[in-house]
């Protein structure tokens, strides 16, 4: 049962937030009010009105709309053709569904233009579309799940501006969000839901991130831990003048020059697209370089191909569990072998070793804390925050000497997200060398030993993690600024930064 | 753990036995709605099973399209459909046909060079796809159809008096091959014989499993299948372990042929059994590409092809059994995706309320995370 | 543990599977040897593609018909499955001849292997094979015809009547019997007019793949043909010659049909103005002589040939245009008295 006594009242011209760890059961919520899923007892009532949603159409026509995390555009098309497509019967798909997009653009400053192919858009901007999509559709309560997982915190106020532009029309919003200090800036109610129950709710002026953490997890967290630096001057991973093209020759990656050492962690900064993903194929080696070399050690590795990287100690948490890190049909066991199969306990010689790969996941399990009834249930059944808790686990039981950490706590809760970091560091103490990418700034500037942005495919900027902010990092992830970042003490930006409800303390701690 | 399996048992057998049932209810239908006794014909078809010589033909034929079904289940897994079984088999069985009638070899030499033959043969021409599909992108549907077309015109011309045929009356044959490589069979005495190569089969049916299930690269290959990606991500080469796939697929295909060949009728002719690699597909969807359940399936495919003809004799059509196999193929695939997702919903919702009642492994965690 | 049980699961079935073969000990015909012998006669078994071919096998069915109108007895026909094996083949004429019919007749040479071992079996029953010479035994008659001589007249025709000094032919399949068709055709064209071309094709390699049974094929080809100025068309290929005189009715040249006089073909009544004439092969009067000496006690045994001679393959006369047609008349029947003379010798390949 993922959900039970269930009890979340919105009302109408609000913004209400609803936070709970991953696996908490939001997702299930949000399916069962959008129709998706239906719910076995209780009820939903609309304006007074009980209701039945059978599918999303149900939803619509009662005035639910969903803004999914991931975008549903279609990339060939134009604004105007992914906004009518599948409602070219409201306002047809000509001169007259122009007029109301444009209308609705204006009326919440959404600032949409219809004839722009979505291709050319930014995350933003495709927000924007998705949000209007709906709004389109006549909805009158929107949904929006992880709205600012992909945002930079220059494009997280201008949502904000949004959302608060469209509670002043009347319209209701439920935001779901891991980062509290946003939900806490822009919420007007706070439900928490705790192991697929609502445990409370909460006033915005009246909590501090560190309340609706505990209530989040139920129980007092742990206090943060100083961060001392290990790093050493034994390089391990050397990176050097990479670049890679894509089929045209344009360059996804051009002279990217860095050197980890043992017991540092490098964080890359950037807005998604910039050539992370590239960076890390060219790394694990599902992208080969057109020029430019890798070296892990001593020793050259820019030819071998993925397994003989894995095997000579290249860890890979991916960017995409899913996709890229399990096995969703296949049982734990199976997933513990994905990417080791050539290892030991997995393997003997060409043979396969389930009794031991079966012996070994149980002591992951346990070491890291991965809630799941048993080693035989499919990866596919674990909440996403227990999913990468087995893949960093699986990662690391191997002694890897270089760690890829792509995003390794997107759509983690705050409590498997202190574990993670923990291993992390844990790990970078032994002299383990991190290449650590992610959205999430407090994260890169909490972890990280040294920081880079990647800007179209190039490293345009370094900072100093101990000094730099959220905000300094975000205007040079966007271009603006290169070279060396230098945090300028100035009144007014202290005090945005203690204002900023996402201090790394709070959201690490 | 002990639940856990219960429930795997459970879904493993839930689709195909809902798809035969749905399938016979079809059938009877169908007769209804033609003025047909819904009854008796399955009830003749059961007794059919029941004699001793119609036995030995369902198991004969049994081993081919099990062997064929193989071939397009290892190709399954890897998410490769690999529809040209049907010409590498017939290819296969021809060169193996020629080979076994040119030399004459003692049979502990011969035997293997003519199973050889097939594999290489069925190897190389699903080969060909394979390697079409890594350099150039071409789709193995695509290309693995048009290679059963020239194959068809590859046995033509090998059929030539000029080239490697013999013509007996009207039909055309490749000579009978040399006795060192026939293959005895199992003398069920008035029953008839079932072929030597039944074993070769079962054989091939354990094989599979080893090969996928403990071994790495049965692991790799399995994995790929499930998701490129991830796959690719751990270290697969995605290019090398498709060719590699489609290259055992064929060599299991050209076996497939061998049975009836090295057992009984010892020359590749006009009469020799087409179809095989296509029925294969069906058999290897029904029996889920498991090599225990492709076994059955194989067995049912065989039992309605032999016991369908008595029907004739009965007032009935015996087409009844091609409609029966068609809507099992139907309802097997409606039935599998619904069990699937079934499943994969019940388990999440099993994971969640055993997390929920505190079931957990790791329960017992020193390193409190969080103190949850 | 769940490996264990598996393999468990697989050792119970294969050996339920062993017992079942042990304990069922009874073969189908034996026990069909229960049911009653009765008055039963003619029975035969269908090639590729089954009764309703408009050609061959319906041949085959028409004298099963006359057989079973003259002689009162009980007669069956059964059909062939895709892709089967000369192992079923044998089973269904086991089966036939276990059940009292007598004589049975597999239809086409792909009984060859299958009548050879059942004949062994039941030396008591009349075994037919049609269009097979390969089998010898007692009980056995090999049902053959020389289609090249039918063929080489249609080619007298053909040649007699082309403006264009081109003909063609379709054959279904590429196989050794339809070989002959067209041997004999090409013999019979040259013969008559040394200038005259012959555009040869087959529809498909293999049976399977519906060459003696598409008419849409058929239609292409012929349409092809036509194209490159053909103006005669003779088509050996089943069900698919429909679809070639089809074209060739639409085209307005002539078209010469296979083995029925298919100038009286209900199903072609439209397109018979276009139907020059038919090489006959008169499957039906073959099948019902075996019936029939069968029925008089004096079974036929070994090669039993249809030729010119016996009036078994032959040109139809059933277009008046084509019957009216003296100098035509005089050449084919010229070239008839040759060939049963043994002056000409037509080839078979």
């Amino acid at each position: 049962m993922a959900n039970h006594d269930i009890h979340l009242t919105v009302r109408k011209g609000t913004v209400h937030a609803l936070v709970g760890e991953n696996g908490a059961g939001k997702s299930t919520l949000m399916k069962i009010l959008y129709g998706m899923q239906k719910p076995d007892e209780g009820t939903i009532t609309i304006d007074g009105e009980q209701v039945s949603l059978h599918s999303p159409a149900d939803a619509i026509t009662r005035g639910i709309g969903m803004v999914h995390q991931h975008f549903m555009l279609a990339d060939n098309l134009t604004v105007l053709e992914n906004v009518v497509l599948g409602s070219e019967k409201l306002y047809g798909i000509g001169a007259k569904a122009r007029r109301k997009i444009t209308e609705i653009s204006d009326r919440y400053g959404l600032g949409v233009r219809p004839d722009v192919l979505v291709e050319e858009l930014g995350v933003a901007a495709r927000q924007r579309v998705e949000i209007l999509k709906v709004l389109y559709r006549g909805a009158t309560t929107l949904i929006l799940d992880e709205p600012t997982a992909v945002l930079v915190p220059q494009e997280v106020d201008a949502l904000f501006a949004n959302l608060r532009e469209l509670k002043s029309e009347g319209l209701s919003v439920i935001f779901i969000s891991h980062k509290l200090g946003e939900v806490l800036s822009v919420a007007d109610e706070i439900t928490v839901i705790r192991r697929g129950t609502t445990v409370g709710t909460a006033v915005p002026s009246e909590t501090t991130p560190r309340q609706l953490a505990e209530m989040m997890v139920g129980s007092e967290l742990p206090t943060p831990e100083t961060a001392e630096s290990t790093v050493t001057d034994r390089p391990v991973i050397t990176v050097d003048k990479l670049r890679l093209q894509a089929p045209g020759g344009k360059a996804l990656l051009d002279d990217i020059t860095f050197t980890i050492h043992a017991g540092e962690v490098l964080g890359i900064a950037g807005v998604e697209g910039n050539g992370q993903t590239e960076l890390v194929d060219a790394l694990i080696g599902l992208r080969h370089a057109d020029s430019g070399t890798i070296t892990l050690a001593e020793e050259e590795i820019t030819g071998w191909h993925t397994r003989k990287r894995r095997e000579q100690g290249v860890g890979y948490i991916p960017e995409d569990r899913h996709r890229h890190g399990l096995l969703l049909e296949a049982p734990l066991w199976e997933n513990r072998i994905l990417g080791h199969v050539t290892e030991k306990p997995n393997a003997k010689g060409v043979w396969l070793d389930p009794k031991a790969a079966q012996e070994d996941t149980r002591r992951i399990v346990e070491a890291y804390d991965v809630r799941t009834p048993g080693i035989d249930v499919t990866a596919a059944s674990l909440s996403g925050g227990n999913q990468q808790k087995l893949i960093v686990g699986r990662e690391m039981s191997h002694k890897p000497r270089f760690l890829i950490a792509a995003h390794p706590t997107r759509g983690v809760d705050v409590g498997a997200q202190a574990a993670i970091w923990d291993h992390i560091r844990e790990a970078r103490r032994e002299g383990l060398a991190v290449l650590l990418i992610s959205a999430d700034l407090d994260e890169l500037i909490g972890l990280s030993d040294t920081l880079r942005v990647i800007y179209n495919g190039r490293l345009v900027a370094d900072a100093d993690p101990a000094t730099i902010t959220p905000e300094e990092l975000g205007s040079a992830m966007t271009g603006a600024a290169t070279g060396h970042l230098e945090h300028e003490e100035t009144p007014e930006n202290s005090a945005d930064v203690s204002k900023s409800p996402e201090s790394p303390e709070d959201e690490a701690r | 753990m002990k639940k856990f399996d219960k429930e795997r048992v459970l879904l493993a057998v839930a689709g195909p036995v809902i798809a035969l049932a749905v399938a016979f209810v079809l059938s009877a239908i169908v007769l209804i709605a033609s003025g047909k006794n819904p009854v008796e014909p399955f009830a003749v078809m059961f007794e059919q099973a029941g004699f001793s010589d119609i036995q030995v033909l369902i198991i004969n034929q049994a081993s081919m399209y099990y062997i064929a079904a193989l071939a397009v289940a290892i190709g399954f897994r890897m998410n490769l459909f690999n529809i040209g079984v049907d010409g590498q088999y017939q290819l296969g069985a021809m060169l193996a046909a020629i080979v076994g009638a040119h030399m004459n070899l003692p049979a502990v030499i011969q035997i293997p060079l003519l199973l050889l033959t097939a594999i290489f043969t069925g190897a190389f021409w699903a080969g060909i796809a394979g390697v079409l599909k890594v350099t150039r992108g071409v789709s193995e549907v695509v290309a693995t159809i048009m290679l059963n077309a020239i194959a068809t015109s590859v046995i033509g011309y090998l059929w030539l008096p000029t080239v490697f045929g013999v013509k007996v009356g009207n039909n055309n044959t490749t000579g009978e091959m040399h006795s060192s490589g026939w293959i005895p069979g199992i003398d069920m005495g008035p029953a008839g014989e079932i072929y030597g190569l039944v074993v070769l089969a079962v054989l091939l049916g354990i094989g599979y499993w080893v090969v996928l299930n403990r071994t790495r690269f049965g692991f790799d290959l399995r994995a790929s299948g499930a998701s490129e990606t991830a796959a690719a991500a751990s270290g697969v080469d995605p290019k090398r372990m498709t060719l590699t796939a489609m290259l055992i697929s064929g060599a299991i295909a050209g076996l497939a042929g061998l049975p009836i060949l090295l057992g009984d009728t010892h020359t590749y002719s006009l009469n020799f059994p087409t179809g095989i690699g296509f029925l294969g597909i069906g058999i290897a969807l029904l029996g889920r590409n498991s090599p225990v359940g492709i076994a059955f399936a194989a067995l049912l495919w065989a039992w309605l092809d032999k016991a369908s003809p008595e029907l004739d004799f009965h007032g009935y059509d015996k087409e009844i059994a091609v409609i029966m196999q068609g809507l099992i193929v139907l309802s097997v695939v409606v039935s599998y995706e619904a069990v699937r997702e079934w499943g994969l919903r019940r388990q999440q919702r099993r994971v969640g309320a055993e997390l929920a009642a505190g079931h957990v492994l790791g329960a017992h965690n020193t390193k409190e995370v969080a103190g949850r | 543990m769940r490996r264990v049980s598996r393999i468990a699961v697989a050792g119970a079935a294969t050996a339920s599977l062993a017992l079942a073969l042990s304990a069922c000990g009874g073969t189908s015909t034996q026990s069909s040897s229960a049911e009653s012998k009765g008055d039963k006669g003619l029975a035969i078994a269908y090639d590729v593609g089954g009764k309703g071919d408009q050609s061959f096998n319906d041949a085959a069915y028409a004298g099963l018909e006359q057989a079973k109108k003259e002689f009162k007895y009980e007669t069956a026909d059964i059909e062939p499955t895709e892709g089967e094996t000369d192992a079923d083949k044998a089973q269904r004429l086991a089966s036939l001849a276990k059940q009292g019919y007598n004589p049975v007749i597999g239809v086409g040479y792909a009984y060859a292997p299958a009548v050879k071992e059942v004949a062994e079996k039941y030396p008591d029953t009349t075994f037919g094979i049609v269009d097979d010479a390969q089998v010898q035994a007692d009980n056995v008659a090999d049902l053959v015809f020389n289609e090249e001589q039918a063929s080489y007249l249609a080619g007298v025709a053909a040649a007699k009547s082309t403006k264009t000094n081109v003909v063609g032919f379709v054959g279904g399949v590429d196989i050794p019997l339809i070989h002959k068709f067209q041997a004999g055709f090409e013999q019979g064209v040259k013969a008559t007019n040394p200038k005259v071309k012959v555009l040869s094709q087959y529809l498909t390699q293999t049976a399977e793949e519906g060459g003696f049974a598409s008419p849409d094929k058929g239609k292409t080809a012929a349409e092809g043909q036509i194209e490159k100025k053909a103006d005669v068309v003779y088509a050996a290929a089943g069900l698919s010659g429909q679809g070639v005189i089809e074209a060739a009715a639409a085209n307005k040249v002539w078209a010469i049909g296979v083995d029925s006089d298919q100038y009286k073909q209900e199903a072609l009544a439209k397109y018979k103005d276009s139907i020059l004439t038919s090489a006959t092969k008169d499957v039906a009067k073959a099948v019902y002589s075996l019936a029939k000496s069968v029925e008089e006690g004096k079974p036929e045994t070994g090669i039993v040939r249809g030729d010119l001679k016996t009036g078994e393959v032959g040109l139809a006369n059933s277009n008046p245009k084509f019957a009216d047609n003296a100098e035509l008349q005089e050449a084919i029947a010229t070239a008839k008295e040759k060939i049963i003379s043994g002056e000409i010798k037509v080839k078979s390949s």
